[in-house]
């Protein structure tokens, strides 16, 4: 739960907030293809760093706050690389091999080149995502969504589940303050009960609330569409030339 | 040390390294990058025609009554929250849970499917849990395997007259089981083992990933009947208006 603060709250701090979200979000997924559609290690080592360089160096984020966001994905990684290492088998095989009742585990050089070279490439994809989520805010990704051939109501639901993430949010933490002040998280099954009950108020208060700001919304003439204002920032030339560089320089990598 | 007491501490550390290490085990989202470029498209393809359809099923909800919008967005909002809090565990690790079989039980499969795949993309922009590449592949098994699942079961166990909470605690674990499968399937489709194939790798998938989310599964069904209880006792009216609990008195 800190997690959602604290992404978000990083992107509105980043330096290269000023920069055109658009532009952001090109040099992102034109990486994160790169290295998806190849798997070209030199590549996604590349866009590790310099992804990691320029949310760390250009946009102003901490190097050890850069390193804690890092480690969110770190335990699907270790699991899911963990699956793909180590094989079963009924027969004896691979390089070390575990006899078990029943089976053999065993781990085997192809499986452990693959998990290597999917672990470089998770990070930089990874890596890549975070250049683009830790320098813009969440409205102005919503934005970007609607430029995409999207039906306008899934960006008004959108941008209505992001306005009310926070309320809840705050709802939430005052009442888990009122239960655990009252000894609601003093063993698992009080938690249990008390979690339960959190949830349930909060779905109630949050239907109530639905009712008042619908009604909110159409006193200030809502009808159907939501306008929220959208800072230009407009794409400047330099800009663009480093960014076109940087995935020209990505293409050429991946013919050495 | 003697062989028993090797034993002992072998247990201990593979005991640790399980549960020590998954500091914070969401439902599982499968990380950026991790899926082949073909399986992400493809996962994405397969969930277009579920994604449509709860598409229209909203858009109708919302032709008949225009108000309804801010209750949806509040409901995709409140699955969002339930799914980033930490949940009570036993062992100490931070967990969380799906929010996506209480939701199927209270607004239907269709719905959400939709607020599902918008949970999950402000799960991968705002907490860095999935990816924007494996957004189909995640959306599948989250937004639509789980709750369609989830809703079957409470619809087979209301058909069948069994204990409305025992349905609901059913439906809520057995959608979150059936997601952890979707996802270990996925996971073993895109990444085979040698020998044994898709079979043998969908089993290593699985094995790994249940000492999480087995617990994970049992504790959410528990949570999700706790909170249908209370809502059942405290907001009836409200149920009813959003078209839940006709059966309740």
């Amino acid at each position: 739960m800190k997690n959602i603060h604290t992404i978000d709250f990083y992107a509105y701090e980043s330096r290269l907030k000023g920069l055109n979200p658009g532009l952001k979000a090109v040099v992102a997924i034109a990486a994160l293809l790169i290295c998806i559609g190849t798997g070209n290690y030199l590549v996604s080592v590349t866009v590790f760093l310099t992804m990691g360089g320029v949310t760390v160096i250009w946009g102003g984020l901490s190097f050890w706050k850069y390193l804690g966001l890092l480690k969110i994905p770190v335990t699907f990684l270790i699991l899911g690389t963990a699956a793909i290492v180590v094989g079963i088998s009924s027969a004896p095989t691979g390089r070390f091999c575990v006899s078990l009742p029943g089976f053999y585990l065993y781990l085997s050089d192809d499986g452990a080149i693959l998990s290597a070279r999917l672990i470089i490439k998770a990070m930089a994809c990874v890596s890549a995502m975070y250049m683009l989520v830790l320098s813009t805010p969440a409205s102005e990704v919503i934005n970007l969504l609607g430029k995409l051939p999207l039906p306008r109501l899934l960006l008004e639901l959108m941008n209505l589940i992001y306005r009310f993430i926070f309320v809840m949010m705050d709802v939430q933490s005052r009442m888990k303050q009122a239960a655990q002040s009252r000894l609601g998280y003093s063993s698992f099954f009080t938690s249990c009960r008390s979690f339960g009950g959190i949830g349930a108020n909060l779905f109630l208060v949050s239907l109530k609330k639905a009712g008042t700001y619908y009604d909110a919304m159409t006193s200030r003439c809502y009808e159907g569409e939501l306008l929220f204002m959208e800072e230009v920032k407009p794409v400047k030339r330099k800009e663009a030339a480093v960014a076109a560089g940087y995935i020209a320089v990505l293409l050429l990598l991946l013919l050495i | 040390m003697s062989k028993k007491e090797k034993s002992i501490m072998k247990l201990a550390v593979a005991f640790a390294l399980t549960f020590g290490m998954v500091s914070s085990a969401y439902a599982m989202h499968i990380m950026e990058g991790y899926l082949p470029a073909g399986y992400c498209i493809a996962w994405g393809a397969i969930s277009v025609p579920f994604l449509t359809a709860g598409f229209f099923s909203i858009q109708k909800k919302l032709r008949d009554n225009r108000r309804s919008i801010t209750v949806l967005a509040m409901s995709g909002a409140f699955v969002f929250v339930l799914s980033s809090l930490k949940i009570p565990s036993v062992t100490g690790s931070c967990s969380h849970m799906t929010g996506t079989g209480l939701g199927a039980i209270l607004f239907g499969p269709s719905a959400v499917s939709i607020l599902g795949i918008i949970v999950l993309i402000f799960q991968a922009v705002l907490l860095a849990h999935g990816g924007l590449t494996t957004l189909g592949a995640n959306t599948f098994s989250m937004a639509i395997a789980g709750p369609f699942v989830s809703f079957g079961i409470y619809r087979l166990c209301k058909a069948l007259k069994v204990n409305r909470m025992a349905s609901v605690f059913l439906a809520a674990t057995l959608g979150d089981l059936f997601t952890y499968c979707v996802t270990s399937f996925q996971l073993a489709l895109a990444y085979p083992s040698e020998i044994g194939g898709v079979g043998a790798s969908a089993v290593k998938f699985l094995g790994v990933f249940a000492p999480t989310q087995l617990p994970l599964a049992v504790i959410e069904g528990i949570l999700t009947t706790v909170i249908v209880m209370t809502l059942e006792s405290y907001a009836l009216p409200e149920l009813k208006a959003i078209g839940f609990a006709k059966e309740v008195k």
